[in-house]
């Protein structure tokens, strides 16, 4: 069974981006734009890992991680957060909110994946 | 409840022993301690090292209780993560010494 | 396409939505009337850019988007305000990152010194100097590879919660090379005792791998902030990486350690503590169904309200939906030439079709239908430009942006509205030191409205200048040989004088308004759209533009008349009245044109057969049908034709595209009986006559 991963990201060329990475990996790719959008697919999809941009519409990567983290069936899910920020404040957040990992854009693939591969169960 | 061993319990681990796995695992071997037990790893896929706290504290609970704790039926998986854990197989059970 | 072209297609056209936000939001947040909500969007759009620019290596994009994208954190989190020099600023620099964007699309070069000053501006306000992305370096962090090392790891509960896994960790360290591991169970409670959730073992592991300690730190740089390690090795490792070290990679790729760890205590979370039974929030109301995507190979993403749709797609529809309108009249007209009774049933069918078609076309045209605000957006920038130039402070505001328009049209408004916009800054506001002593403020204001009347879109451009100063227009017109001496002109007909040929107000013809171009220019732009411009002036108040558009240039509401045979449909919207001519009201002028007394004035009169060299011979008066109309600037003439034979809704059929442009006709369509009628271009017809009043020689209008 081939491992799947759930990309939230509400840049269209980056969801294009990473799906092209992962399926390019072997990866079952699912996408959401956005947190709320994310949790809807968590509703019926149990992907392997989480990866999620952190600034978006509607509900950002924190909400979203936190949401996840509540969730008694789905917080188990390994979550990476994918984001240009750099700022250690924001960090923390991510990682108060219960974020497994965190990569800065501009990512390479190749460390992506094996990011991926690194938390996959 | 299926008795392999006369006077024994017998306890199936579930196939996904991860961290949402681990209050259920306590809770249930709670409820069965005291007597013997047989615990059946043939199921089991994933092991996390929170369920593997709750049976390395099980197998110290039955030892000091004197009960006969065993495993039956492990399955590939479940070995293969105990040995990467560093953890024998043999250190998640209790054989009553013999007088 | 090759994928990756096709990614890179998809983020431009992302950044140009992206700029539009921006834009929007900072204009919003110029006026005050931004909330939080709006300052988000804005640092959304920017970071939005940078982290797209960032896969494609665009690095001056990146660059620049990042300082940007610093100030408006700042401007977020509140510690930098918000003044008329900072937003001065974050406009200018939107404009900047617009450049930076379509440059980099279109492998053109910007003005790098003034993205650089802008660059120093922000540095100047925020002290962004020392933040600057780093620039992608490479941290060697060489150390002499050993064979053996130690690794002491001690999970907290906080490293499990996140979704992390010892198991996992060691079997990545497995792969560093082999690995034994003892556990210690040392710290394990007794089992009535424990939390299920707990950490309490620790592994003290022997990794014998020849690698640099970076390496195994790279296992565990998810989770160094949630455990306890020690690595050691048999010669100890030089130089250890500290927590808050960035490991950098090829491609600007980084990782960086979390800071030092607090132990047996949860960091203070910004948040409430989750609570771990409680069901997942949701806040905000679902918008679309869950949308799962089975994803084999070819995911596609499942998005909510809207979906994208080729445009190409939606114009052939158009043009189905055109053919079937006509298909659905040349049925019709069949049944009513059979002698099918209006009451029988095939009859009462049709109509049915005919609403339903009428409906289906409707609902089609809406598709493409787009408010205008794509193109009011772009207004803002050019006023504080024009305004720049001019040395005019001026102010936009817009109204009506969601007012909606078909897409044809939305491509060809930008052009008037452009030229407008510049002529009312240009010519309209006064600069700062007249307007203070006429007692206005010194910041001009340039209002753009948008509305819909009566079927017609209606485009305003109004400044609170000095309105036209008509005595300088006449002048102007008499010095060009636009009006005859002792013409007696209303104040209104002086108005208009600026939309003839060549005029031009400004005593100096600037850079900003265009060399020479003038507002006929933008009218007979306008005309070609089937619009009509008007202006109206209050000396000292300002002046106010009017532009009237159809709404598109798919359909049109025509009058069907005949003129020695030919079917020929006039646009309603230049109908002003159907006559009776008698010839006592005929009075022939010089040459052979003939006017016609209305209500006191003297209306020219066209036949329309010998206008479009149909005929030579005049239509006889009593065997004619006459129509006012009216083309753009309100000139009036008397179209002659044989007949009316009613109003109908046409499809328009571009000549220029199926044959070629003729003169007189402003496109063709196909009638319910399948033939062309041609549709007359009443600007043209108007005008031609009146420059035979005006000029010495008669035009002509060559027919073909």
């Amino acid at each position: 069974m081939c491992t799947t991963v759930l990309t939230v990201d509400d840049s269209r060329a980056m969801r294009d981006m990473l799906r092209h990475s992962l399926l390019a990996a072997g990866f079952r790719v699912l996408q959401a734009e956005d947190g709320l959008h994310g949790l809807e697919v968590l509703e019926t999809e149990r992907p392997d890992v989480i990866v999620t941009d952190i600034n978006m519409p509607r509900m950002d990567g924190f909400g979203f991680i936190e949401a996840v983290r509540r969730d008694e069936a789905r917080r188990s899910m390994p979550v990476l957060v994918l984001t240009t920020e750099i700022d250690a404040e924001k960090k923390n957040r991510a990682r108060a909110a219960g974020a497994t990992g965190w990569i800065v854009k501009p990512f390479d693939p190749i460390k992506l994946v094996e990011a991926i591969r690194r938390v996959a169960a | 409840m299926d008795h392999i061993h006369p006077g024994a319990d017998t306890l199936a681990l579930p196939p996904i022993l991860n961290l949402t796995a681990a209050a259920a695992l306590l809770e249930n071997l709670l409820t069965l301690r005291g007597r013997p037990l047989s615990l059946n790893a043939g199921d089991v896929q994933r092991l996390g090292a929170q369920c593997l706290q709750v049976l390395l504290a099980a197998r110290a609970a039955w030892a000091a209780d004197e009960q006969e704790l065993s495993l039956a039926d492990c399955s590939e998986d479940f070995l293969t993560t105990l040995n990467l854990f560093g953890v024998a197989p043999k250190s998640l059970t209790y054989c009553k010494e013999l007088p | 396409m090759d994928p990756m072209a096709a990614i890179r297609e998809t983020f431009f056209q992302e950044c140009e939505e992206q700029l539009a936000e921006l834009e929007a939001g900072l204009i919003l947040m110029e006026s005050g009337a931004a909330e939080a909500e709006t300052v988000n969007a804005v640092f959304r759009a920017v970071h939005s850019i940078k982290g797209g620019a960032g896969i494609f290596a665009l690095d001056a994009l990146v660059r620049f988007a990042h300082v940007f994208e610093t100030a408006l954190d700042q401007v977020r989190s509140g510690t930098l305000a918000t003044g008329p020099g900072v937003m001065n600023l974050l406009l200018r620099a939107a404009d900047v990152l617009a450049d930076l964007v379509r440059a980099a699309r279109d492998n053109g070069v910007v003005d790098e010194t003034r993205t650089a000053a802008l660059v120093v501006e922000f540095t100047q306000i925020s002290n962004l100097g020392h933040e600057l992305p780093p620039a992608p370096k490479s941290q060697p962090t060489v150390c002499a590879p050993v064979p053996t090392w130690h690794i002491s790891f001690t999970p907290t509960p906080a490293l499990y919660a996140k979704a992390n896994e010892t198991a996992l960790l060691l079997r990545e360290l497995r792969r560093l090379g082999p690995i034994e591991a003892v556990v210690d169970t040392t710290h394990l409670p007794e089992l009535s005792e424990m939390d299920p959730e707990g950490a309490y073992l620790t592994w003290n592991i022997t990794l014998e791998a020849d690698c640099a300690e970076q390496a195994i730190r790279n296992v565990f740089e998810f989770v160094e902030d949630d455990c306890d390690l020690e690595i050691t090795a048999a010669p100890p490792a030089e130089p250890s990486l500290k927590p808050g070290d960035i490991i950098t990679g090829d491609n600007g790729f980084s990782f960086e350690f979390f800071p030092p760890p607090v132990f047996d205590e949860e960091e203070p979370p910004a948040v409430p503590e989750p609570e771990h039974h409680a069901p997942p929030p949701s806040p905000v109301v679902r918008q679309s169904p869950v949308e799962a995507m089975a994803a084999k190979a070819e995911s596609a993403a499942a998005v909510s309200a809207t979906i994208r749709v080729d445009l190409d797609r939606v114009d052939r529809m158009i043009d189905l939906v055109g053919e079937l309108v006509i298909n659905e009249a040349t049925l019709s007209q069949r049944v009513l030439e059979a002698g099918i009774a209006r009451a029988s049933g095939v009859a009462m069918a049709l109509e049915e079709l005919e609403h339903l078609t009428r409906e289906i076309q409707d609902s089609v045209m809406a598709i493409r239908a787009q408010p205008v605000r794509s193109v009011f957006q772009r207004m803002p920038r050019l006023v504080r430009e024009v305004a720049a130039q001019t040395g005019k402070q001026a102010r936009l505001v817009t109204e009506g942006e969601s007012t909606e328009v078909d897409k044809t049209v939305i491509e060809r408004i930008a052009d008037p509205l452009t030229h407008m916009i510049r002529n009312a800054i240009d010519h309209g506001l006064e600069s700062p030191e007249k307007r203070l002593a006429a007692g206005k403020p010194a910041e001009g204001l340039v209002r753009l409205t948008a509305l819909h009347r009566s079927g017609r879109i209606v485009l305003e451009v109004s400044d609170d200048g000095a309105g036209i100063n008509r005595a300088r227009v006449k002048e102007k017109a008499l010095e060009n040989g636009l009006i005859s001496p002792d013409a007696t002109l209303t104040d209104d007909e002086i108005d208009n004088l600026i939309f003839l040929p060549g005029f031009s107000t400004a005593s100096t013809v600037s850079d900003i308004s265009g060399r020479g171009v003038g507002m006929d220019v933008v009218r007979q732009s306008v005309a070609a759209l089937g619009g009509r411009i008007a202006i109206s002036s209050r000396p000292g108040h300002g002046s106010s533009f009017t532009l009237s558009l159809p709404l598109t240039l798919a359909v049109l509401d025509g009058m069907v008349i005949s003129a020695r045979g030919h079917t020929l449909i006039i646009p309603l919207g230049a109908i002003v009245e159907t006559l009776k001519p008698k010839a006592a009201d005929v009075f022939p002028l010089d040459g052979e044109i003939n006017v016609i007394r209305l209500r006191g004035g003297y209306v020219p009169m066209v036949d329309v057969a010998a206008s479009l060299g149909y005929s030579d011979e005049f239509v006889e008066l009593d065997q004619s049908v006459a129509l006012l109309v009216e083309g753009e600037g309100g000139v009036r003439a008397v179209l002659l034709a044989d007949a009316i034979h009613g109003q109908r809704q046409v499809v328009i059929k571009s000549l220029e595209a199926n044959y070629r442009a003729v003169p007189g006709i402003a496109a063709a369509t196909v009638m319910g009986d399948g033939r062309v009628a041609l549709i007359l271009d009443v600007d043209v017809v108007v005008k031609t006559t009146r420059s035979e009043l005006n000029r010495p020689e008669p035009s002509v209008l060559e027919a073909h």
